[in-house]
C-alpha cells in the first residue's frame, strides 16, 4: 500500500484510495441495473427449475417476483415505447416521442450502459495492476498485452461481448416482450389509433399479430425499421404469425447463450480431466481414452444430436428449459472429444516436464500433481478451444431447431427463425430468414476471432484450431 | 515396412473403434428410455397387446438384452441389416441404402472436389502474398464463409438461383443470369440428381448441376478451413531453413514455388481433407433436407423424425464404417505423402 500512496498521490484523484473511488463507481452502476443482472441469473435459474417437482422451484418464482420490483434504471417502465397515437401525439411513450425513437434510445443507453461497465471492469484491472500488484511484471501482463494489440481479437470480443449484452438483457432489449407478444398475446390488450374510425381503439395483441403478419409480399407484411397498423414500431420487422422477430431473437441469444455456455463449460470440464489423466498415467488409459473418443468421434456429431434428442424426447429431462438442458448435455457428451483431442498434446508436454517428477518425489498424490502443476499450462488452450466450440454449439443448436429438432417449438430459437421464413425469401417478407442467419454468422465469426485473438495471446508460436474444425462448426450443420 | 506395420496398426486399431460406437448406439436405441417397439407401431396398435408382442418379437425385444445385444451385432457384421419398420415399409435395409447412398456420394464427391480445388488454391494464394489487400480479403472472406450456417446458406442460395438476374454495365455489356437456363436445363433446382444417366455427357452434366448447390453449402466450412489451414501452412513452410538453401542454391522460383513449399504445404492439409468426412456426412442431413436430395443422410433424418429407431441405428453403423474408412484412407494419404510418417518413435 506504501507504494500506492506514492504513486497515486495527487495524479489520480483528490483521494489517496482510487480503489474506494472505483468501488464507488462500480457500486452506482450496479445500483443503476443490479435488477436486470438479478433478473437475467433468476430467470434462467427459474427456467430451469419449473418443470422439475423440486421444492426450490416455488421459492425461485418467489424471488423472481421480488426481483421485478427491484428499482431499474434502463428498464421498460422508466423508458416505455408502447404508447399509441392519439390523432395529436403519442400518449404513453418516453418523452411523448414516437415509439420507434423511444425503443431506439433504450436500447443504446443499454448499449451505452453495458460499455461503461465493460470500461469499469479494464479500469479496475489496470488500476490494480499498476497501483496495488506488488510484483511489477507477471507472464499474464504479456498475455494482456498482446491481446490489446490484436485487432481481429478485439473485434471478436465486441461481437462476443454484445452478445452477451443482448442476452443479459432481452427483456429490456426487445420492443415488446415474449410474455405479452408471443406467450399471451391472447390475454394482453394494446391501445392503438385507428385511422379509418379516427378514433383511439384497443385491441388484443393476438388480434393485431394477425393483421400484422409477414407472408410474401402481402399489404401487412412489416418490414424491418416499420410500424404496423397498430402503432408498434419492429426494428427487424415481423415473423409469418405476426409476432415481433426482434424480441424472438434477443430471446433466443439467451437461450443460445446459456446452452452454448452450459455445454462448453461441461466439456471442458470433462476434456481437461480425462486430458490430464491420459498425459499423467499415459500407456494403457491414455490408449483406452483414445479407443474411446474415436469411436465417439465416429458417429457424425448432428447425427449423434439427431438420435439422442429422438430417444430423449419424451423424458423429464427433455422438458427442463425447453429442452435446451438437455441439448447441453448431448453436446458436453458428444463433444469433449474434439476438446480433448487438442488438449491431450499440450497436457502430454507438460507431463514430460521435470517439475512433475519433482512432485511425484515429494510424494505428491497425482491428483494434486495435476490439478496444480499441470492444469494451469492447459487452462489457456481451454479458453481457446471453448471460445470456438460455443460458435458450433451456437450453429448446431440453430441447425437442429430449424430441423424442429431440439428446442420446443413455442420458446424462441434463432433457427427456427430460419425455418418460419424460408418460404418467403424470395418475397417481400425476406428479412425473416435473411436476419438471423447474417446473426448466426455474426456472432460464430466473432467468436472464432476471440478464439483467434486468445490463441495468439497466449501463445504466439503456435497454430492451434481444433483439431479438424468440426467443432468450430457444429458438426456441419 | 514401417509404413506397413503403421499402417497395419491403424487398421486394427480401428477394429475396436467400431465396435465401441456400435455398441454405444445399440445402447442408446435399445436400452435408452423409449421403447423402439411401441415407437414403430401407431396410436392404435399400441394398445393392442398381439400387435405389441408381434413388433418385440420381430425386433428380438422379447430375448434378454445380452443376447439381443450379441444378435444385432453379428447382424450388423455380416451386413444382414433387416428390414424397414415405417419407413418404406418393409423393404430391405440393404437396398433401401444401396439406393440411397450413391446420391449422397455424388454430393460429397462434388464437395470435396469443391472445396479442394477453391479453398486449397486461395490459401495457398493468401500465403504466398501475405499481408497484403488480396490476402486480407480473401481471408476475410474465408472466415466469414466458414462461419454461415450452411441450412442458412443453402436456403439462400436456392433463392438466389431460383431467380433470375440481369447484370448490366451501362449499354454495353449486359448479362443474363439465370441458373435454370445455363447448361442442361433442369425441371426443378431443387431435388435428387439421376444418376441413371451418369454415362452419358447429357446426364453427368445434368446430375452434376443438379447437386453442384447443394455441394458449394456442404463444402463452405470445408473450404474456409483448408483455404486458413492452406494459407498457415504456406506461411510456415516459406520460412523454413531449407528454402533458404534452395533460393541460394539457385533454385528456380518456379521449381521453387511447386516442388518445395507447396508439397510440404500439403502435409497439414491431408487430416483437414479428410476430416471433412465429419462435416460432409452431419452436413448432409441438413443440406439433402433443403434441396430435397434423397440422399442417406435424409433417410436418417426421417428414420428419426418417425420413429424408426432400428433404422436408425443401422444407418449410424453405416456412418460409422464410413468415418473409420475415411480415417484409414486419410492415414494411408499421409504414408504417401509424408516420407516421415511411421519412421518416428521406431
Amino acid at each position: 500500500m506504501a507504494r500506492a500512496h506514492e504513486t497515486t498521490s495527487g495524479t489520480l484523484l483528490p483521494t489517496n484510495s482510487p480503489a474506494a473511488v472505483w468501488a464507488a463507481i462500480g457500486a452506482v452502476l450496479f445500483a443503476a441495473q443490479g435488477g436486470a443482472f438479478f433478473g437475467f441469473v433468476v430467470g434462467v435459474l427459474g427456467d430451469l427449475l419449473t418443470v422439475t417437482p423440486l421444492p426450490g422451484a416455488a421459492f425461485v418464482t418467489a424471488v423472481e417476483a421480488a426481483v421485478e420490483q427491484i428499482p431499474t434504471l434502463l428498464s421498460r417502465d422508466v423508458i416505455p415505447n408502447d404508447g399509441y397515437w392519439n390523432g395529436s401525439r403519442w400518449v404513453g411513450t418516453f418523452l411523448g416521442l414516437p415509439p420507434g425513437l423511444a425503443w431506439g434510445i433504450r436500447a443504446a443507453l443499454v448499449y451505452l450502459y453495458a460499455f461503461v461497465f465493460a470500461g469499469w471492469v479494464i479500469l479496475g484491472y489496470r488500476l490494480y495492476r499498476r497501483e496495488y500488484r506488488t510484483a511489477d511484471w507477471t507472464p499474464r501482463d504479456d498475455m494482456v498485452d498482446r491481446f490489446r494489440g490484436h485487432k481481429w481479437g478485439i473485434f471478436g470480443l465486441v461481437v462476443v461481448f454484445m452478445f452477451v449484452v443482448m442476452a443479459v438483457f432481452a427483456p429490456v432489449l426487445g420492443p415488446t416482450t415474449v410474455d405479452e407478444n408471443m406467450r399471451n398475446s391472447y390475454s394482453n390488450e394494446i391501445t392503438y389509433w385507428d385511422s379509418d374510425a379516427e378514433a383511439v381503439q384497443t385491441t388484443l395483441v393476438g388480434e393485431a399479430n394477425l393483421a400484422s403478419q409477414s407472408r410474401g409480399d402481402n399489404p401487412e407484411r412489416v418490414l424491418p425499421m416499420e410500424y404496423d397498423d397498430f402503432g408498434r414500431f419492429h426494428p427487424f420487422g415481423t415473423l409469418p404469425s405476426g409476432q415481433d422477430l426482434f424480441t424472438f431473437i434477443v430471446s433466443g441469444s439467451r437461450l443460445s447463450l446459456v446452452i452454448g455456455l452450459l455445454s462448453v463449460g461441461l466439456s471442458a470440464g470433462i476434456a481437461a480431466s480425462l486430458a490430464l489423466v491420459a498425459a499423467y498415467y499415459k500407456g494403457r488409459t491414455d490408449l483406452g481414452l483414445v479407443l474411446a473418443s474415436d469411436s465417439v468421434m465416429a458417429m457424425p456429431q448432428l447425427l449423434l444430436l439427431i438420435m439422442l434428442t429422438t430417444v430423449l424426447s419424451g423424458t423429464w429431462l427433455a422438458e427442463i428449459y425447453s429442452g435446451g438442458f438437455v441439448l447441453a448435455l448431448i453436446f458436453a457428451g458428444t463433444g469433449w472429444t474434439y476438446m480433448w483431442r487438442s488438449l491431450r498434446g499440450p497436457a502430454l508436454q507438460v507431463a514430460e516436464r521435470q517439475w512433475i517428477d519433482a512432485a511425484q518425489s515429494f510424494g505428491q498424490r497425482p491428483l494434486t500433481i495435476m490439478r496444480k502443476h499441470m492444469l494451469p499450462y492447459i487452462t489457456g488452450y481451454l479458453l481457446i478451444y471453448g471460445s470456438m466450440t460455443l460458435g458450433g454449439a451456437i450453429i448446431s443448436i440453430a441447425g437442429l431447431s430449424y430441423l424442429g429438432l431440439g428446442i420446443a417449438p413455442p420458446t424462441p430459437e434463432w433457427g427456427r427463425a430460419i425455418n418460419l421464413g424460408q418460404d418467403y425469401v424470395a418475397t417481400g417478407s425476406w428479412h425473416i430468414s435473411l436476419i438471423p442467419g447474417l446473426l448466426i454468422t455474426l456472432v460464430v465469426t466473432g467468436f472464432n476471432a476471440l478464439g483467434d485473438g486468445v490463441r495468439d495471446a497466449i501463445d504466439p508460436q503456435s497454430d492451434a484450431t481444433t483439431e479438424d474444425g468440426a467443432a468450430g462448426r457444429g458438426g456441419g450443420a | 515396412m514401417n509404413k506397413l506395420k503403421y499402417l497395419g496398426k491403424r487398421l486394427l486399431m480401428s477394429v475396436p473403434v467400431v465396435w465401441l460406437g456400435a455398441s454405444m448406439t445399440w445402447f442408446i436405441i435399445f436400452m435408452g428410455p423409449v421403447d423402439p417397439a411401441s415407437r414403430l407401431l401407431s396410436e392404435g396398435q399400441t394398445r393392442n397387446p398381439a400387435a405389441y408382442e408381434a413388433a418385440q418379437i420381430q425386433l428380438g425385444l422379447n430375448q434378454p438384452p445380452l443376447q439381443h445385444y450379441l444378435d444385432w451385432m453379428s447382424n450388423l457384421a455380416v451386413f444382414d441389416l433387416g428390414q424397414t419398420w415405417l419407413l418404406y415399409q418393409g423393404s430391405n435395409v440393404n437396398a433401401l441404402i444401396l439406393d440411397f447412398l450413391p446420391r449422397t456420394l455424388w454430393l460429397g464427391f462434388w464437395s470435396v472436389l469443391i472445396a479442394v480445388f477453391v479453398g486449397v488454391p486461395l490459401g495457398f494464394y493468401a500465403g504466398m502474398r501475405s499481408n497484403t489487400a488480396s490476402d486480407y480479403v480473401a481471408s476475410m472472406g474465408g472466415i466469414v464463409w466458414r462461419a454461415m450456417p450452411n441450412f442458412w446458406l443453402a436456403i439462400m442460395l436456392l433463392t438466389v438461383l431460383g431467380s433470375a438476374y440481369t447484370l448490366a454495365a451501362g449499354d454495353f455489356f449486359a448479362l443474363n443470369f439465370d441458373w435454370q437456363t445455363i447448361g442442361p436445363n433442369l425441371d426443378s433446382i431443387s431435388g435428387s440428381p439421376d444418376l441413371s444417366r451418369l454415362d452419358t455427357v447429357d446426364g453427368f452434366l445434368a446430375a452434376t448441376k443438379k447437386v453442384l448447390p447443394a455441394a458449394i453449402v456442404l463444402g463452405s466450412a470445408s473450404m474456409g478451413n483448408e483455404m486458413r489451414i492452406g494459407r498457415t501452412a504456406v506461411l510456415e513452410v516459406r520460412n523454413e531453413d531449407y528454402i533458404d538453401l534452395a533460393k541460394a542454391k539457385g533454385v528456380s522460383k518456379r521449381a521453387l514455388v511447386w516442388k518445395h513449399i507447396l508439397r510440404n504445404a500439403l502435409v497439414p492439409l491431408v487430416p483437414i481433407i479428410t476430416s471433412e468426412a465429419f462435416l460432409l456426412i452431419g452436413g448432409s442431413v441438413l443440406v439433402e433436407t433443403v434441396f430435397g436430395i434423397n440422399g442417406i443422410g435424409n433417410l436418417f433424418y426421417q428414420a428419426a423424425i418417425q420413429g424408426d429407431l432400428p433404422l436408425v441405428g443401422t444407418l449410424m453403423y453405416v456412418f460409422i464404417l464410413m468415418i473409420v474408412g475415411i480415417n484409414l484412407i486419410q492415414d494411408l494419404l499421409y504414408t504417401l505423402i509424408d516420407p516421415r510418417v511411421g519412421l518416428e518413435g521406431s
